[in-house]
């Protein structure tokens, strides 16, 4: 199963899909919103995992595009975020987003998380 | 009134009757008396002077004495004068005739002296009565009238702050309970420095003008009421040195004026201007009612003053807040950031994602971790906190079982007790009813409570109860811990408290745990209290609804009562 995980600070990148690689997942990154859409479009990724304070394009406006265009409107986005302010989780799942998770992410919690979007396609 | 101020009338058409009635009275003492010889002269006198007794001979040429009394009865203005009826014949259908006329008293010639002096003394007398009643009865009504307009602008000075509107009202009344023809508030202005003209009444649409575009410190009486902030009057305007004000206002037919300063504690604030058509000086009661006026005046405009100062002081202070607010949730998503790297490089290590980690390692790894993770959760409880003050957290409530929420609670802090070696049990009542609320929120809440509990006692028990009555659910988590005296359990709840602040040190925390859960308790319309005593152990317990339909405002939120709260 691919998971496209559109993400910006470089820790983040390394640990996250550190840990989705050893689950069993093929990870794609990208690093800006706009590459995020791009990728959506030529990988066809089977989820994209997207953080939302993002430079080029934010996540909200990211998801929406991926929502927006017939060809990736299919693929579930889990809404990734540390942002302390409230709201954003209601502004993702406006945005098109299937579901939301707070950071740091907690591995069980994603995991469940992605399971209950895909179930055909558990991590093996 | 002595007999020899009564003001008396003989009516008589013969000469030598005048004469001889006037002559008696003089020796009864009535010395102010005036004849009249016919009926026409009488109605003249009684009409341009005052009298206080009219002796009126019924048989006259022309106008006789039963049509001069029903004249006089007849007249608004005169019928109080009394009125004694002279007849030359005693006979009953006259005297009815008078009554019904309405004749205060009859009196046959010749005439005994004794009647003549008790008629007399006895009508003067029930005439200084029914005068003194008059007076009394006209001064209540003009009291009565007064306390009204008072109370109708003390009313209008407290329940509008538009000072326009309240000025309009108190210049009003002022004029018309002075029995006055117009007025003009003049306020301070600070910026020009000048005083300016707020509200008129009874002015003609040119005098409101001039007296607008009139610089104040060319009018002598304003400028000098408001230097010594006494009332300063004019009988006659026309006596004052002209001015186009002082023109237009002879034109529009003002001749007396009057002005009250607005005098506030330190200093004069404005004046109060009444304008009458007639000239002459105003009367003590007048100026001291105005002056009354003034101090509402001056009241009402102070109001409005400090409502525009505290309304502007709480707007700063609400960005002030609003600003602390967004800096902490800022810094502490800065904070968090990094951290968030470490534990979680910590973490792939842990899990052997870079080959087996050797034990010893592994020890000081843990020890990052277990660092790491608290100085997480300081962060997220200043953040919370910060939340709480700005307002912007909000519950999402949920159904919950409060069974799940203690055994989560119970299961995350269990090895922590065995750690330390306590007995934790916890007691559920059966069938507990299904919440409504935030169930994330009142986890956090009985983890604080626990995790206290365990963190301060260091032998015997820690225990969990909960249960439902009616509609309320009731925790509490009770500990063999040392206790906590009274004068700490007050500031307990308190931001930045702990009982002793060197347990800080020892045991760590913020010292936030129990002044957030506070918040989210009452912002689920609950409770939270401790009951405690050194050496006994502390419960803490919480009720909250059972069923939470609304949040509620947390008290402590900084939203001035005045601005409509922006709450996200």
């Amino acid at each position: 199963m691919k998971i496209l995980y559109v993400e910006d600070n470089e820790d983040n990148i390394y640990m996250l899909r550190s840990r989705l690689t050893r689950a069993g997942f093929t990870v794609v990154i990208a690093t800006d919103g706009a590459q995020g859409v791009a990728l959506a479009a030529s990988e066809k990724p089977d989820l994209v995992l997207m953080d939302l304070g993002l430079p080029v394009l934010d996540g909200w406006e990211a998801a929406r595009r991926i929502k927006a265009a017939p060809e990736t409107s299919g693929i579930p986005i889990i809404a990734l975020s540390a942002h302390a302010m409230p709201g954003d989780a209601e502004k993702a799942l406006a945005a098109g987003c299937d579901d939301f998770d707070t950071k740091p992410v907690e591995m069980p919690r994603l995991l469940e998380k992605i399971r209950a979007l895909k179930p055909e396609s558990g991590a093996s | 009134m002595s007999s020899e101020d009564a003001a008396l009338l003989i009516v008589d058409d013969v000469e030598d009757n005048r004469f001889a009635l006037s002559r008696r009275l003089a020796r009864l003492g009535y010395l102010n008396v005036t004849t009249a010889g016919d009926g026409r002269q009488a109605l003249e006198l009684v009409k341009s002077k005052p009298f206080d007794l009219v002796l009126l001979d019924i048989m006259m040429p022309h106008v006789n004495g039963y049509e001069v009394l029903a004249q006089m009865k007849a007249d608004e203005s005169l019928r109080h004068i009394p009125v004694i009826m002279i007849s030359a014949v005693d006979e009953i259908d006259s005297v009815v005739r008078c009554i019904e006329l309405g004749a205060e008293d009859y009196l046959a010639k010749p005439f005994n002296p004794t009647l003549l002096r008790a008629r007399v003394g006895a009508c003067l007398e029930r005439k200084r009565l029914n005068d003194e009643l008059r007076d009394r009865t006209g001064e209540l009504a003009r009291s009565v009238e007064e306390l009204r307009a008072l109370g109708e602008v003390s009313q209008a000075v407290n329940s509008t702050l538009d000072v326009e509107s309240v000025l309009s009202t108190i210049v009003a009344k002022a004029v018309q309970l002075s029995n006055t023809h117009g007025g003009v508030i003049y306020v301070f202005n600070e910026q020009d420095q000048n005083f300016r003209v707020r509200a008129t009444y009874g002015l003609s649409e040119e005098l409101i003008a001039a007296v607008k575009t009139q610089q104040v410190g060319f009018s002598d009486a304003i400028r000098q009421a408001t230097e010594d902030g006494q009332p300063h009057q004019f009988a006659d305007i026309e006596e004052e040195p002209a001015s186009a004000v002082r023109e237009i206002s002879i034109r529009a037919g003002f001749r007396a004026r009057l002005v009250v300063p607005l005098n506030s504690t330190d200093r004069v604030i404005g004046a109060l201007v009444i304008r009458r058509k007639q000239p002459g000086k105003f009367p003590n009661h007048t100026i001291e009612l105005l002056q009354t006026f003034a101090a509402q005046s001056v009241l009402a405009i102070q109001n409005a003053r400090l409502f525009r100062e505290i309304d502007q002081k709480s707007r700063e202070l609400e960005i002030a807040s609003k600003h602390k607010s967004q800096f902490l949730a800022n810094m502490s998503h800065e904070l968090r950031t990094p951290l968030n790297a470490i534990l979680g490089y910590t973490e792939l290590i842990l899990d052997n994602i870079y080959g087996d980690t050797p034990e010893k390692m592994r020890g000081v790894l843990q020890r990052i971790e277990g660092n790491g993770k608290h100085l997480l959760g300081l962060i997220n409880d200043v953040l919370d906190l910060s939340k709480i003050e700005a307002g912007q957290l909000t519950l999402s409530m949920t159904d919950y079982s409060l069974k799940q929420v203690v055994h989560t609670v119970y299961s995350a802090v269990e090895p922590l007790a065995a750690q330390k070696k306590l007995q934790f049990k916890v007691e559920v009542a059966p069938d507990l009813p299904a919440g409504h609320g935030d169930e994330h929120r009142l986890t956090q809440v009985l983890l604080n409570l626990v995790g206290n509990a365990i963190k301060f006692t260091d032998s015997g028990e820690v225990l969990i109860k909960a249960a439902a009555d009616d509609d309320t659910f009731s925790v509490a988590v009770h500990d063999t811990g040392p206790g906590i005296s009274a004068a700490d359990q007050a500031k307990l709840f308190q931001e930045f408290q702990q009982a002793d602040n060197s347990v800080t040190r020892k045991k760590g925390g913020t010292g936030l745990g129990l002044a957030i859960s506070k918040r989210i308790i009452e912002m689920h319309g609950g409770k939270i209290w401790v009951e405690s005593a050194p050496g006994q152990g502390s419960t803490f317990r919480f009720t909250l609804p059972v069923t939470v339909v609304q949040q509620h405002a947390d008290r402590a939120s900084h939203s001035p009562p005045t601005v409509p709260s922006s709450s996200a």
